[in-house]
């Protein structure tokens, strides 16, 4: 009795579970409200698992295969589409990734960049697609391309301004104390060293544009989205199937090429890497949109 | 002449030139020709574009001009998309947990299930949202139960990646531990990996909510409820300046809804 006193005293104090307890049930009372009043009806949940099992039956068993020949040219449609729009993300952002950073530039221009970049992030590709972009450029997948290159430019703005803001003093102050003038510092001390991480964060934006670009034709953009939209709506569903096998094996295959050359870039062949390099990494949870 | 060789000798030799960076480029510009080009690719000509730029100026000018009139009839269907959004990410990240589990090395229980679950992510992942919403308000007509279960899917996709990355990752320490304990393979997950990667979990739910309210416009275009209906009725009736008000007030929600995430998330990891 005596030991198991002196034990409890030696113990530490159990941690305090209220707050945690406290987020747990206001999460658990908003997922609730949530769940009880949205407008479903339940009688409708009993009968989905069959309609889902119809529809799988009606694409996949068996896809119109022969469709093939439609579908494989505009999903190469959409993957252009992607391209086109990346770069013309890739190109503009750059400059604005510049001016965003507050390193490098002044604080009010620095404010400024961050607020557009961000108001560009809210327009979706979509939206931008039918507003603007569709208007100007006709129905086809150039308007696609347009509303995806400007989309690109909010996220690849922001991760390049933050690219810029984690650089190495050294070489900037290496390159100014040779004489070089503003424009030349950025171009020797600063590009060299975010370059990289750039290029590969175009890669993975290639890779979630495309996504983009097979469904954009939902609103006249071209490409796969138009034969997907189609389809679906005359519902033949064996050649939508046979569409939606295209969207899935052509967009891990440029995952893979893509994801491949961008680990080349970030990781190189073999490169040794610096002492304490590995302790920044970047935090996954901020991984763009 | 004779110290300038004293220098060149201490300099350290140029980098070895790679032909992968040239080529590289070379590669690049010729996809990006080929993509552009009228004969093979979509016919992209920026002289032709930025002589219409013009003609979407009319309607940029309705919906930079939001009717603020139109506003009690987007109350109910922002409802809606919140809840959309909450119920798709609690549905989706429950599924989310095990099937990561399933596809990290370190926790998978066996080669099989590691390579059937990546395969299956990987499908799910390569399908943008708004492809499911499409198959789903086919199937199951319009209104937010296909909205809800295009966001489902959409977000089995994307927190299983990053929690499995996670859990690829965790100190294998209490692993060995728990197994030298004498824990079976579910308890070892359950009581050394579940509490290491627990906060990220929750982070990621957080960032997967973020992504849904931003992914319900989308999908409600194509008729899966929630705002983004609203949204294609008023394109449907050349009301630029009600669709105006409609992007103004997701704008807002999207960026008060991540200014929580955010604060909440920095507290967590």
């Amino acid at each position: 009795m005596t030991a198991s006193a002196a034990l409890a005293t030696l113990r530490p104090n159990a941690p305090s579970h209220a707050k945690r307890n406290l987020a747990i049930l206001v999460a658990a009372a908003i997922v609730s409200w949530a769940f009880l009043t949205v407008d479903v009806r339940l009688d409708r949940l009993i009968d989905l698992p069959r309609q889902l099992g119809r529809m799988f039956g009606f694409m996949f068993l068996p896809p119109d295969w022969s469709y093939v020949e439609i579908a494989a040219p505009a999903m190469v449609a959409s993957i252009q589409m992607a391209w086109i729009g990346t770069l013309i993300g890739a190109i503009l952002s750059l400059p604005l990734g510049f001016f965003g950073a507050k390193n490098i530039s002044s604080g009010p221009v620095s404010n400024v960049v961050r607020v557009l970049l961000n108001a560009i992030r809210a327009f979706p590709e979509i939206v931008l697609a039918i507003v603007v972009f569709v208007p100007i450029a006709g129905l086809g997948p150039v308007g696609g391309a347009l509303a995806i290159g400007v989309h690109s430019i909010g996220t690849l703005g922001k991760l390049t301004a933050e690219a810029i803001e984690s650089v190495d003093r050294g070489p900037i102050e290496a390159v100014r104390a040779t004489g070089a003038r503003s424009l030349q510092v950025q171009r020797w001390g600063v590009l060299p060293q975010v370059l990289p991480e750039i290029i590969a964060f175009w890669l993975y934006r290639f890779e979630i544009n495309l996504r983009a670009a097979a469904v954009l034709g939902i609103v006249g953009a071209g490409g796969i989205g138009a034969v997907l939209s189609n389809t679906l709506a005359y519902r033949r569903f064996d050649k939508a199937g046979m569409a939606i096998i295209v969207v899935v094996l052509a967009t891990i295959a440029v995952d893979y090429i893509s994801g491949t050359i961008r680990r080349r870039i970030i990781e190189g062949t073999g490169a040794k890497r610096i002492v304490g390099d590995d302790l920044e990494q970047p935090e996954l949870a901020e991984s763009p949109t | 002449m004779t110290s300038g060789a004293a220098l060149s000798k201490l300099r350290p030799p140029a980098p070895k030139s790679s032909l992968i960076v040239p080529a590289g480029v070379l590669g690049a510009l010729a996809l990006t020709i080929w993509a552009a080009s009228d004969q093979f690719g979509i016919g992209f000509d920026p002289i032709a574009i930025l002589a219409d730029i013009g003609r979407g100026s009319e309607i940029l000018g309705e919906v930079f001009r939001p009717n603020f009139a139109f506003f009690p009839r987007t109350i109910q269907p922002m409802i809606e998309t919140i809840q959309m959004a909450i119920i798709a990410s609690t549905i989706g990240c429950a599924i989310a947990l095990p099937a990561a589990f399933l596809a990290s090395r370190v926790t998978a229980p066996g080669r099989l299930s590691l390579v059937a679950t990546r395969s299956v992510l990987n499908v799910v992942r390569a399908l943008p949202d708004l492809l499911y919403a499409m198959v789903f308000v086919v199937a199951l007509s319009i209104g937010p139960l296909p909205g809800i279960l295009a966001l489902i899917f959409f977000n089995i996709g994307v927190a299983a990646k990053l929690l499995s990355e996670t859990v690829d990752a965790v100190d294998r320490g209490p692993l060995e531990a728990a197994s030298a304990a004498g824990a079976a393979h579910v308890e070892v997950v359950r009581t050394s990996v579940l509490p290491q990667v627990l906060p990220n979990y929750v982070a990621y739910s957080l960032y997967v909510f973020e992504l849904n309210i931003r992914a319900s416009t989308v999908i409600g275009i194509v008729g899966a409820g929630g705002i983004g209906n609203v949204l294609n009725e008023q394109i449907g009736f050349f009301n630029f300046s009600n669709v105006g008000l409609v992007i103004l007030e997701l704008f807002l929600l999207v960026f008060a809804i991540e200014l929580v995430s955010i604060a909440l998330r920095r507290r967590l990891t």
